[in-house]
């Protein structure tokens, strides 16, 4: 594999998203009125609650925990199923096939200069100003590098379910309708919007049988664990590396074999 | 009579933003920006009258849109005036709107997803055409082209002559006094621009419309247009009649010769035995570009008798496009 | 010219909605993955709702019939803009292609045209969900039914339903100035979430900004006192109809400056 190639489509990422810089300015303040909104419910809620720690979380892990699944939405939402659609839609699937690497990877390196600055412009500075507001409540060890090897996989896990998603688009037109029920179906499951722990019980173990718990609880339950059982970590790494290959290699069959059907049946 | 379309004095100037060049150039623009002002339409004046058809010309970015912009009330000038049938376009945009129709090449303004016939009632609605008006219009349109099967065909089906076809009839629709015409047959084949052409005459004929037409295609200006007007970096170069265009660079024809041997060889013996024409050759023929003002053909085709064996020749009056080539890359002077 | 009064704009509302159902007809399965996306995401916003408060009995003093009562209502005043105003959304795309021009040229009122190009029937399933919710709640709080209540409920529903219709139209407006207003309108859809909580649980400071900066307390909760706690209502509450009609006349002014100050790109 040659990385320069890759890397170009890295720089010419980041090259694009700095044109917007509004878009920029915009975005860092979106994300500043949803934290002040979940902080001010969550107050509200462990007030009510009339206990320090509600379901095994004390209101600053929560906050914590919410405050980082945000910022690591905006750094691996990669509006993946809009991408194809919109390419299926106006035919540049066609060119970009043509190009001398295969599609999953292509669009996935297209986008990565998204990381780079959404890692910077976001989740960096969520980051520091968290550990600073928290007075250091993000226990600093070794669970940060257990976080980035988690979160590493939980992108990989994320794309492939969108690369699934969006292949859908290749037979139907609807890529509004795909692109919400994904997205709804991931922030839920995943405990991006509320922690999963809590989840009732039922529920709670339905939710862990599933892919999407890796993409946003696994990394935050590492992360915010100071002292972590080696066993727990391996159950979440393994857990995770396992939905890592199984959906790697379910998009990539499902794609292979939906491109089949569709040259066979000229879509 | 006044001119339906007064223009006096025109000028519109752009904004635009320096964007920097390479990664550190995007970091830059993220915190500074530098603005430089663009002229795009300089200074032009015109006027139009009742029932013209208008070749309106000039490169790309010579500020032909820009112009018709500012004619449909969506641009307003930053300096002179514009009067279109007696409305200033940008203070009554609306009211402007109903008196002029506006096709513009590769954008249908139709709805995509419904047939044509749809489209037409809606637009029979929005511009409050009567009746009587929309039924006498639609036989018009029955007895020029043949509208039928388009009729009923969603516009996302059409092919790209039939989608400027109807976007054609329905810019004339509601009778307006003034049609602009933005590359009309642009990406169409030679019979569906014939057709189109046809169209587009025969309208104005019987409508007394005025049209104004923007097109890279002198074939266009040739089939339609008595009077154009040519513009290039915001500048009017030529505002008169086709026919005073020709004449303009003094009267030229082309001599066209055949003779045996090599064509690139005797060319250059021909040029220097003609140095005041310029002679060139191709496969076929050495041509030889004669101003009239200067010696007339004959007498230059006389002169090459004497010299040369000639078996067969040729002679061609300069095309529209060879003249507006020459205005393009050397102005008028 | 004959005059364009109001008449006029509705039977031309009426034409163009029927074609536009017409046209939508011809994408069939597109309209059915779209609402059942719809579908999906009011019964993810449940859930999120139900695993959040089923806990406590009350937060900051409000019961969770109450909760139940403003998420309801927010449903439903954020129908009309999901119905109505959803071509708000393609806006930046017609703009940066230069296709917005060919709206520029039809003699009526620019805005109206452009909005009336599309009626979204997905925001009829909102609106099923948020009735139904909304009487739910309402029987369950045991609020008595009278013809002036039901007035003042649908006066109040409408008025606060212009607020959102507000927010999404400047929002929609900025991509005249700026290219990539896709976080500028994301940003305020995210707000319509946050519409549903009780204005009481944030600081003084954030309740000043979302009832004067940015209404979104207009959207439910001012409204919803009058009914929820009629023995104390604040003036706000009174004036929220007033409210709702001036934003949407300030919107619509901004929208239609930023649409005439648009000078297309490209020619």
């Amino acid at each position: 594999m040659n990385l320069k190639k890759y890397l170009s489509l890295t720089r010419a990422g980041i090259m694009e998203s700095l044109q917007f810089r509004l878009g920029t300015v915009v975005m860092v303040i979106g994300n500043l009125l949803y934290l002040i909104v979940v902080y001010f419910l969550w107050k509200a809620i462990y007030a009510s609650a009339g206990t320090d720690v509600v379901n095994g979380m004390t209101f600053t892990d929560t906050l914590i925990y919410l405050v980082l699944a945000t910022a690591l939405f905006g750094f691996m939402e990669m509006y993946t199923v809009w991408e194809i659609g919109r390419n299926i839609q106006s035919g540049k699937i066609v060119l970009d096939l043509l190009k001398p690497m295969e599609y999953r990877r292509y669009l996935f390196w297209s986008y990565s200069g998204s990381f780079v600055t959404q890692f910077f412009f976001t989740f960096l500075p969520t980051f520091i100003i968290v550990g600073i507001v928290t007075h250091g409540a993000i226990p600093l060890g070794v669970n940060l590098l257990y976080f980035v090897i988690s979160v590493v996989m939980a992108v990989s896990i994320n794309y492939s379910i969108d690369f699934f998603v969006g292949t859908i688009c290749l037979f139907t037109e609807s890529i509004w309708g795909i692109n919400i029920m994904k997205q709804v179906i991931v922030l839920l499951l995943s405990g991006a919007t509320i922690p999963i722990a809590f989840f009732p019980e039922p529920l709670k173990t339905i939710v862990y049988y599933l892919p999407f718990q890796s993409i946003y609880n696994a990394p935050l339950t590492l992360l915010l664990d100071g002292d972590p059982k080696f066993e727990t970590v391996i159950t979440i790494l393994g857990t995770q590396l396992i939905w890592c290959i199984v959906m790697t290699v379910l998009s990539t069959l499902f794609w292979k074999v939906s491109l089949r059907q569709i040259t066979v049946n000229g879509g | 009579m006044s001119a339906i379309i007064q223009i006096k004095n025109v000028t519109k100037e752009f904004k635009v933003l320096n964007r920097r060049e390479g990664l550190k150039g995007s970091l830059k623009d993220l915190f500074s920006r530098d603005y430089k002002i663009v002229r795009a339409v300089d200074n032009i004046s015109m006027d139009i009258e009742q029932g013209e058809i208008v070749g309106y010309l000039g490169p790309n970015g010579a500020g032909k849109s820009t112009t018709i912009k500012m004619m449909t009330g969506v641009l307003e000038p930053t300096s002179g005036e514009i009067l279109v049938g007696g409305n200033i376009p940008y203070q009554n945009r609306a009211k402007n709107a109903q008196e002029i129709g506006v096709v513009f090449g590769q954008r249908s303004q139709l709805w995509w997803a419904l047939p044509l016939i749809e489209s037409f009632k809606l637009l029979k609605d929005i511009y409050q055409i009567s009746d009587s008006d929309y039924k006498s219009m639609m036989h018009l349109y029955q007895s020029l082209v043949d509208i039928e099967p388009l009729l009923h065909k969603p516009v996302r089906q059409m092919s790209l002559g039939q989608r400027t076809l109807s976007d054609i009839l329905a810019a004339f629709l509601h009778n307006p006094k003034i049609v602009f015409l933005d590359e009309p047959t642009i990406g169409l084949d030679v019979s569906m621009k014939s057709k189109i052409r046809i169209l587009i005459n025969a309208l104005n004929k019987e409508k007394n419309t005025t049209v104004i037409l923007t097109t890279h295609d002198m074939g266009d200006v040739d089939a339609l247009c008595r009077r154009i007007v040519i513009i290039d970096k915001g500048k009017m170069l030529y505002n008169n009649d086709i026919e005073h265009l020709k004449g303009f660079f003094g009267s030229y024809r082309t001599l066209k010769i055949r003779m045996d041997g090599d064509l690139k060889q005797q060319a250059e013996v021909i040029q220097k035995e003609l140095p005041d024409f310029s002679v060139s050759a191709d496969e076929e023929w050495i041509s030889v570009l004669v101003d009239e003002e200067k010696s007339k053909v004959m007498e230059v085709l006389n002169q090459l008798q004497k010299s040369h064996e000639i078996r067969d020749m040729q002679l061609e009056e300069i095309s529209t496009e060879d003249v507006i080539k020459k205005i393009y890359e050397e102005g008028v002077e | 010219m004959k005059r364009k009064g109001l008449g006029f704009y509705l039977r031309i509302y009426g034409k163009i909605l029927a074609q536009d159902l017409k046209s939508k007809m011809s994408y069939r399965a597109d309209f059915i993955i779209s609402t059942i996306g719809m579908i999906f995401t009011n019964i993810a916003g449940f859930v999120s709702f139900w695993i959040l408060f089923r806990n406590f009995p009350s937060i900051n003093g409000w019961s969770y019939h109450e909760m139940l009562f403003l998420y309801g209502f927010s449903l439903v005043s954020l129908t009309p803009v999901q119905c109505f105003f959803d071509n708000n959304w393609s806006l930046r795309m017609y703009v940066y292609s230069g296709d917005f021009i060919k709206y520029c040229f039809r003699p009526i009122n620019l805005f109206f045209y452009y909005q009336s190009e599309v009626f979204d029937i997905k925001g009829l399933g909102q609106l099923a969900f948020g009735l139904g919710t909304l009487i739910y709640s309402w029987t369950k709080i045991g609020l008595g039914f009278t013809p002036l209540i039901l007035l003042k409920r649908v006066v109040f529903l409408l008025t606060a339903s212009l607020i959102m219709i507000a927010l999404q139209n400047a929002s929609a407006a900025t991509c005249f100035w700026i290219q990539n207003s896709f976080y500028v309108m994301d940003l305020v859809l995210k707000f319509k979430d946050y519409a549903r909580y009780p204005i009481t649980i944030f600081s003084p400071v954030f309740r000043f900004i979302f009832t004067f900066i940015m209404p979104i307390a207009f959207i439910a909760y001012y409204p919803s006192l009058v009914i929820l706690r009629p023995n104390e209502v604040p003036l706000l509450s009174w004036l929220s109809p007033l409210i709702g009609c001036l934003f949407f006349w300030i919107s619509y002014k901004f929208w239609m400056f930023g649409a005439m100050k648009y000078s297309g790109t490209g020619s």
